[in-house]
């Protein structure tokens, strides 16, 4: 009896799993739509956040993450592959008086929000009005920004509207360019309604909108989601052609895209794919990619074979310093030194896998921004000359790190697709050991018996880098460094910490070297919108946190000439003027390098990729019409650009 | 009476007390760390864009004030009782205006579907085949699970959680990657049958390592019990062994078993992270790894909440209801 017993309930355990299975058709997706897979285009979500039956974006604390740019429209999108200014809602370039306190905008006529009505005029200055004055604060600070410029608006035609800036501003027009988000537009239609409708003392943070009322521009509408955040379904409109990325591409987009996130682990992405569950994933680690390679034959990133990965997302990683405080890193020969004892090619190849770009300083030589910076920095890279001491002067620029790089990839098999300078980027510093230790010499450390350097109290020199491994590239970029440094005969502690303490470290200056990441210069090339907060009137001092300032006090730098040049970048026209404004932001790059104030070895690279499988039509080295990067504003291009292969 | 004031009172002021010295400490605890919500939530709302510096201060110190931290620690803590006393949990940061009591009420279910289900069937297993296989010690049958758990059990549960979806989810692809159902919740076959499909992988993992535990500690409670002398005058006696097992043996190690059982059902409340994380299975788990992740002190006051009250219950139940089971409990 007992033993049947037993039998039975082993056998349970092991029947189960198949009984459960048969029950089911082993599909795991959790939704299904009309017309199968064929019509339902998957995407990669990056996050999981809980999602709630509230798709009012504009106020605060809404995430807006996924579905802005299927649903959502502003004035100009800035596309990161090509660095165009897209016209977006707007038809033209924005105006400016001479004095910059009026900017026009001419808006783009047939634009349709998703109940048939016209994008009009209206619609912004409802928009403008309502985010100063009916919400208790805006997603994306966009409530104290146009209130801090007293903006107002006033439509000046039934498409086009004029606004008028107290605080003078040649960038009033990027609060409504978007990268990842705009201000986007109200359908003032709608939302007047619903504000007509409000209880006495309420105002527009107290709209939730259903998803059954949305009213919107974009391509996409939800029709379903799920409440703990692993995906959200939307549906496409019935009237493709009259959103915004339709009337631009000419194209419809798949019926259906279903958001998905599968969890942290990149290797279940590979798998995903691998059972064709998914049709694109934002990024993973190289080895789950060699995965999906192996396992879904149809999957490609941006090159088809080697370096595959997209390396043109406009940021890149570096070795910050801490200036301040007792660290021999805030000695600037020290810093040179390092930057001279770390191998980039070896870096690039045996750490990152030569799959990303290398740059000597924080902007990506993406095509844009390659010919505004790289190009034309070059040789005055090339003509640096740093003291080692002792009246010594030396050259550590090398140019032909991107030739070494290739040749390290040839000697591994792969064909380099296009010049070693398109694919892996620019020169960058020698690596130059003996250099370096004159460098630390000069710096008044010298070596212990065994070899391991020592401050010049004669204490052993130990440096510590912190670094996220949640960003796998820089993670290996300071493994890289940390391992280095260490045949160098530097003592090195790598410190591994979350995401939260690593950044709460960063507010704090709680760190001697960490692994950030940043463009000093936007896709377009402007750089004031993205150094103004390294003023010093926004520095803070190690053990306080700079983020009440506002500004970005990291490295906790107080530099003049910074400073100088931050304050004359702001009164230029980055278009009217782009020549001046370049210059300046040249001079920037110049004293940053100099300063070696980080060491900035590569830029960012996504193995966003993609299984056409069941849809075709991705951005690719190719065709390298928009940016592949979807979960940006500008990915919508993309979307909208796919065809059915019928799977 | 004499009942109430000796044994029940004490135990009821000891759970208040518990309860509020917990609650306490959960609000104290995130505030000590050095997360701020405030700029986890800014730091996610302006990513990837450059904002005025004056400008991004400015909405810095509005959300600190929309979520009530300028006030003194001391006012917050009696805004929070005051809150709670009247059932609110206050809104999430993280996911702000959304309510804490909401993201609980949405995840919750999932973790006790998941984990009640998953502590019903380790336990009675568990302890039903330990207690078995401690009789009959000899019986090649009872040799045979004993090397299985003996083998199963030190294995960490992570790697029995990958071996199960490089198994049952890539290989076979029988099992789904992600998710706890399919189609609208509902009383019919089509959604619980989606519910047991999403669901069987998670608790599977789960049941493994926690049947191994018990049926471990069952077996040994039991090889310890029939060594008692009044098993062997049974025995001599001629007592059937299933009458044996069953209504002297298991019943004497059922104490500790009973325990066990409502700790862990106490324990629900903390939910399974990762098992949610592995599996992407809907839960309270990961609710709470986010919340801690960005300092979001409402919804972790909220969790650990139910956490500190689910325990302190179980503990509760378990010392009024042991003189149920125990007699000798009850005479003392």
């Amino acid at each position: 009896m007992f033993r049947k017993f037993v039998f039975l309930l082993l056998l349970a355990l092991i029947v189960a799993p198949a009984l459960v299975a048969v029950a089911q058709e082993p599909q795991g997706l959790p939704v299904e739509v009309p017309g199968g897979r064929e019509n339902l285009w998957v995407f990669d979500r990056i996050y999981r956040l809980p999602t709630e039956a509230d798709w009012n974006i504009w106020k605060s604390g809404i995430h807006t993450a996924f579905f802005h740019a299927l649903m959502h429209e502003t004035f100009w999108n800035r596309d990161q592959e090509t660095g165009e200014f897209i016209h977006a809602l707007a038809a033209a370039d924005p105006v400016y008086n001479d004095d910059f306190t009026e900017m026009s905008v001419e808006l783009r006529q047939g634009v349709l929000w998703t109940d048939g009505e016209e994008f009009n005029a209206d619609d912004v200055v409802y928009t403008i009005d309502a985010l100063r004055n009916k919400y208790d604060g805006t997603q994306g600070g966009w409530q104290v920004q146009l209130n801090d410029f007293d903006a107002m608006v006033e439509k000046t035609g039934e498409y086009s509207v004029k606004f008028t800036i107290g605080r003078p501003n040649p960038r009033f027009h990027t609060l409504f360019e978007s990268r990842w988000n705009g201000i986007y537009m109200m359908p003032s239609h709608v939302a007047a309604e619903v504000e007509a409708s409000l209880a006495e003392g309420e105002n527009l943070s107290a709209w939730v909108w259903d998803a059954e009322d949305m009213v919107v521009l974009g391509n996409y509408l939800p029709i379903d989601w799920d409440e703990n955040g692993y995906w959200q379904l939307f549906e496409r409109r019935a009237d493709p052609e009259n959103s915004l990325a339709g009337i631009i591409t000419g194209g419809s987009g798949p019926p259906y895209a279903l958001g998905i996130w599968y969890g942290n682990e990149n290797i279940k992405k590979a798998i995903a794919m691998s059972r064709g569950e998914l049709d694109v994933y934002f990024d993973v680690d190289i080895e789950s990619f060699e995965t999906t390679l192996d396992t879904a034959p149809t999957a490609r990133s941006w090159y088809k074979d080697f370096p595959w990965a997209y390396p043109n997302e406009v940021s890149s990683r570096a070795m910050a310093f801490n200036l301040e405080g007792d660290s021999m890193a805030a000695n600037k020969d020290v810093r040179w030194a390092l930057a001279l004892a770390i191998n980039i090619v070896e870096l690039q190849s045996e750490y990152i896998g030569g799959v990303a770009k290398v740059t000597p300083f924080n902007i990506p030589p993406t095509a844009k921004l390659y010919e505004l910076y790289h190009g034309p920095l070059e040789q005055w890279l090339i003509d640096l000359q740093i003291d080692l001491g002792d009246g010594e002067m030396y050259n550590p620029y090398d140019p032909t790190v991107p030739d070494q790089i290739a040749a390290w990839a040839e000697d591994y098999g792969y064909t380099v697709p296009g010049e070693p300078r398109e694919v892996f980027g620019t020169g960058w510093w020698k690596f130059d050991p003996d250099a370096a230790e004159k460098l630390l010499m000069k710096a008044g450390m010298s070596r212990g018996d065994d070899g391991r350097w020592l401050t010049p109290d004669g204490e052993l020199w130990t440096l510590d880098i912190q670094s996220d491994p949640s960003e796998n590239d820089a993670y290996r970029m300071g493994q890289a460094a940390a391992d280095m440094w260490s045949e160098f005969g530097v003592d090195v502690n790598f410190i591994t910490l979350d995401r939260s303490t690593w950044t709460q470290n960063h507010r704090v200056g709680a760190f001697e070297v960490s692994t950030p990441w940043q463009s000093f210069a936007l896709a377009s090339g402007d750089m004031w919108p993205n150094v103004r907060g390294y003023h010093s009137k926004y520095y803070a001092p190690a053990g306080e946190d700079y983020n009440p300032l506002g500004g970005n006090s990291l490295r906790r730098q107080q530099e003049t000439v910074l400073d100088e040049l931050i304050d004359a970048m702001e009164g230029v026209n980055p278009v009217s003027q782009e020549a001046e404004n370049i210059a300046l932001a040249h001079e920037f790059v110049k004293h940053w390098v100099e300063n070696m104030m980080d060491i900035t070895t590569i830029a960012f690279k996504k193995f966003v990729t993609w299984d056409e499988k069941y849809w075709t039509g991705f951005p690719t080295a190719e065709n390298p019409n928009y940016q592949p990067l979807y979960w940006f504003m500008g990915g919508k291009f993309a979307i909208q650009n796919l065809t059915p292969t019928g799977g | 009476m004499n009942l109430l004031r000796t044994y029940i009172l004490p135990r009821l002021l000891q759970w208040v007390m518990v309860v509020f010295v917990g609650i306490t400490a959960t609000f104290l605890i995130p505030r000590l760390s050095p997360v701020n919500p405030v700029d986890e939530m800014l730091a996610r709302m302006t990513a990837f864009q450059s904002m005025d510096p004056d400008s991004f201060a400015a909405m810095r110190e509005s959300t600190i004030a929309l979520f009530g931290l300028d006030k003194s620690p001391i006012e917050q803590y009696i805004t929070y009782w005051s809150r709670l006393l009247q059932g609110d949990l206050g809104p999430s940061f993280g996911n702000f205006p959304r309510p804490v009591s909401d993201i609980i009420a949405t995840a919750l279910p999932w973790t006790i579907g998941l984990l009640g289900t998953a502590t019903a069937i380790s336990w009675t297993s568990g302890v039903l085949l330990g207690a078995l296989a401690g009789y009959y010690h000899n019986r090649r049958w009872a040799q045979v699970i004993e090397r299985f758990v003996v083998v199963a059990y030190p294995i960490p549960y992570l790697i029995i959680a990958f071996v199960l979806i490089l198994i049952f989810a890539a290989w076979l692809q029988w099992f789904p990657l992600v998710g706890g159902a399919r189609g609208d919740p509902g009383f019919n076959w089509e959604y619980i049958s989606s519910l047991l499909y999403f669901g069987f992988l998670p608790a599977l993992s789960i049941v493994i390592g926690a049947t191994a535990f018990r049926f471990i500690m069952a077996k040994s409670l039991t090889t310890t019990e029939i060594a008692s002398d009044y098993v062997q005058y049974a025995e001599l006696a001629a007592v059937p062994k299933r009458k044996i097992m069953l209504y002297y043996v298991a019943r004497n190690t059922m104490l500790p078993q009973v325990t066990d059982l409502a700790l862990s059902l106490g324990a629900i409340f903390e939910g399974a992270l990762i098992t949610e994380v592995v599996f992407a299975y809907p839960g309270i788990g990961f609710i709470t790894y986010n919340a801690i992740y960005n300092g979001d002190y409402n919804v972790i006051m909220g969790v650990t909440l139910l956490s500190i009250v689910g325990i302190a219950t179980a503990s509760l139940l378990i010392d009024l209801l042991y003189p149920v089971f125990d007699p000798r409990v009850r005479l003392r």
